[in-house]
């Protein structure tokens, strides 16, 4: 599903060069549920928005879904984007003018479905997250866990292949971190791919695979089963 | 995704209506400043009478003395002399042509309770009703007998008509001019050429005349010129003969030329006319010549749209720039504060164009609303204009283009306006915004 090999991303000022991934390899399978730790200024976010597409790189090569992805226009890579992608970030990000409806809309606008599909698909990923009941209100109108779900269903609406979580839970109190993650369990469970950014030991356990990136580059490599700590440390990828 | 936009830009200025307000505020002083001036300018260059304009030509004759210099470009006089008139009207009789001049006369009906009211005439022939497509609503033009022999026979128009009758057909009824009574052969329907190309002398938006008289009864009745008189020869005029036979010049005159065998034709006459003249001894110049100018020849001679309304044109658009700076200013703000959205719909498939043309979308609503608005701030200058100064009647009056031009202009100028915001909403980095939203 994802294929990085030999990432580098280099950020530049005036003064200073930024190396924030540096010879990053890593290989996600389809229908796999990642998990990615390490330590603040590790280069966590900046692997998320490569992953996304929302950032280029400096060298390597990315291949989304079999498709290389260096070079493309900012037209195809957002065509790609938002195909293939759905995002799920920490602080929510719902557009707070739109209401429920209207924000698990955007992506499927730029996709260019009908008003029918569009209807229909909004109302499915309600449905799945438990607010269909609740279109017509606005954000501010949700709990933080409510939020959460509705961006859950505005990421799946689409029907992505490839789900990018950055820190889901962090804003929530534990139950509905729980109820977010179970969501996505169950979401990964039907066949889509997740990459979970996460600074919570015990979440990132809950994945089938953890990662761990230090100084830009992938250092540590866990295999959970079950969603249980097997404890068993491998090579590098 | 038009539609989509649409929504989208009506939410986003709903959402800041102070802001919102400000920016339309902003454009609609721009709007309505230059579609004032626009308006002025543009009525100024009107073609009058675009169906005949190729075919009416003004005629001048260079006949002044030797050392007589005029105000115009090329040094010849605007006006010519009653003795020239007279002789050349009786030439050409296959085309239409006429002198003319304007008059004033203290006109009353018959009814003794009817105050008088002081209107301006044109003493012209009867072709002047068919060269200038003047339309009758009753009756008709005086008759081919009447341009050569005086009779006491009018043609006004409906406005006059309804002061002095209160409408209705009233051919063949009697009114006083001045002292003396004429019969109504005509009534027209309300005539006013913008620019009034057929006599400029009072202003190129003087109100035309709501009377008019035969020519034929200069003489007999002694009617005497209320616009321009221009005299460079030292010579008695003391009385009214004297006034008719002097080289002072006074009368406009109009020649119909269907083609340009016609014109060619004219010109060979008018040569002929001149040669005459100077052998007569009456033309001294060695320059004398006629000079045949078609309305829009004429317009622009006679500088109709002078450079002071050009520039006019050009201050205002000038502030409307500056009201576009300042638009730009608050777009600029209010778009980089929606740049977290921004970044959500890049994050969600959105590409830069699509994330640019749905901003440009809402500047064109904004610009659009600007023009609306613009569009009542230019009548209401066009309004103070016209009740505050004298000769803007004409005008300030905004015409169709107008109407449309002002919300196109507006949405062209704020869409320009707004690219360099668009520019930069779009191509922030949307990363940025995801992780501190």
């Amino acid at each position: 599903m994802l294929s990085m090999s030999g990432i580098n991303k280099v950020y530049h000022t005036d003064l200073v060069q930024t190396h924030a991934l540096r010879d990053f390899n890593l290989n996600v399978k389809e229908g796999e549920f990642v998990s990615v730790t390490g330590p603040s200024g590790s280069g966590k976010t900046t692997f998320l928005n490569i992953a996304g597409l929302l950032e280029s790189i400096s060298s390597g090569e990315y291949l989304l879904d079999g498709q290389s992805v260096v070079g493309l226009s900012d037209k195809d890579l957002s065509r790609l984007r938002n195909e293939k992608i759905g995002f799920i970030f920490q602080g929510f990000n719902l557009i707070p003018d739109l209401n429920l409806y209207e924000n698990v809309d955007v992506p499927l606008r730029y996709r260019g479905f009908n008003y029918r599909q569009r209807k229909a698909k909004i109302e499915q990923a309600l449905e799945m997250v438990g607010l269909a009941a609740r279109l017509k209100h606005l954000p501010s109108q949700l709990s933080g866990g409510q939020q959460q779900r509705v961006a859950i269903a505005r990421a799946l609406a689409g029907e992505p292949k490839f789900l990018l979580a950055d820190e889901p839970t962090g804003n929530l109190d534990s139950l509905m971190a729980k109820q977010v993650l179970e969501l996505l369990q169950n979401i990964n469970k039907q066949g889509t791919t997740i990459v979970m950014v996460t600074h919570d030991a015990d979440l990132a356990r809950r994945a089938e695979r953890n990662i761990q990136i230090v100084d830009g580059q992938l250092c540590d490599f866990k295999m959970y089963q079950g969603g249980q700590f097997a404890n068993q440390q491998t090579a590098i990828a | 995704m038009f539609t989509y936009y649409l929504q989208l830009a009506l939410k986003s200025l709903r959402k800041t209506p102070f802001s919102t307000a400000l920016m339309v505020i902003a454009i609609a002083c721009g709007i309505g400043i230059s579609m004032t001036a626009l308006t002025l300018n543009h009525v100024r260059a009107n073609n009058p009478i675009p169906e005949k304009s190729a075919q009416l030509f003004s005629l001048q004759l260079q006949a002044s003395g030797k050392d007589s210099s005029w105000t115009t470009s090329d040094n010849v006089p605007l006006q010519i002399t009653y003795q020239d008139a007279v002789n050349i009207s009786r030439l050409l009789p296959e085309y239409n042509h006429t002198p003319m001049f304007k008059t004033s006369f203290a006109v009353r009906s018959l009814k003794p309770s009817f105050t008088p009211i002081l209107k301006n005439a044109r003493v012209t022939n009867r072709h002047f009703f068919s060269m200038f497509k003047l339309h009758f609503k009753y009756g008709s033009t005086w008759s081919k007998a009447v341009d050569e022999n005086p009779a006491n026979q009018v043609v006004i128009d409906e406005q006059l008509n309804q002061k002095l009758f209160g409408g209705g057909d009233h051919v063949g009824e009697q009114i006083y001019l001045n002292d003396e009574k004429f019969r109504i052969v005509g009534i027209i329907e309300h005539w006013q050429p913008a620019p009034k190309f057929y006599d400029l002398n009072n202003g190129a938006f003087d109100k035309a005349e709501q009377i008019f008289v035969p020519i034929s009864l200069t003489t007999s009745t002694e009617l005497n010129s209320s616009g321009n008189n221009n005299s460079w020869k030292n010579e008695r005029v003391n009385t009214y003969k004297e006034k008719l036979a002097s080289e002072m010049l006074w009368l406009q005159y109009w020649f119909e030329l269907p083609n340009q065998q016609a014109q060619d034709k004219a010109e060979q006459v008018l040569d002929g006319y001149i040669a005459q003249q100077k052998k007569l001894g009456r033309y001294e110049r060695d320059d004398a010549r006629a000079e045949l100018q078609n309305v829009v020849q004429w317009l622009a001679y006679r500088k109709v749209v002078d450079d002071d309304s050009n520039v006019l044109v050009g201050v205002s658009f000038l502030f409307l720039s500056v009201c576009l700076v300042n638009t730009i200013g608050l777009l600029l703000a209010k778009f980089l504060r929606s740049a977290p959205n921004v970044g959500v719909r890049r994050a969600l498939g959105a590409s830069k164009g699509q994330v640019f043309a749905q901003h440009l979308v809402e500047v064109g609503v904004l610009g659009f609303l600007g023009g609306l608005v613009g569009l009542i701030f230019a009548q209401i200058g066009l309004t103070i204009l016209k009740t505050q100064f004298d000769g803007y009647d004409v005008l300030a009056s905004m015409d169709l283009t107008m109407l449309f031009a002002a919300p196109v202009i507006a949405i062209t100028a704020t869409v320009l306006a707004g690219i360099y915001p668009a520019w930069r909403v779009c191509s922030t980095l949307p990363s940025i915004y995801l992780k501190t939203q």
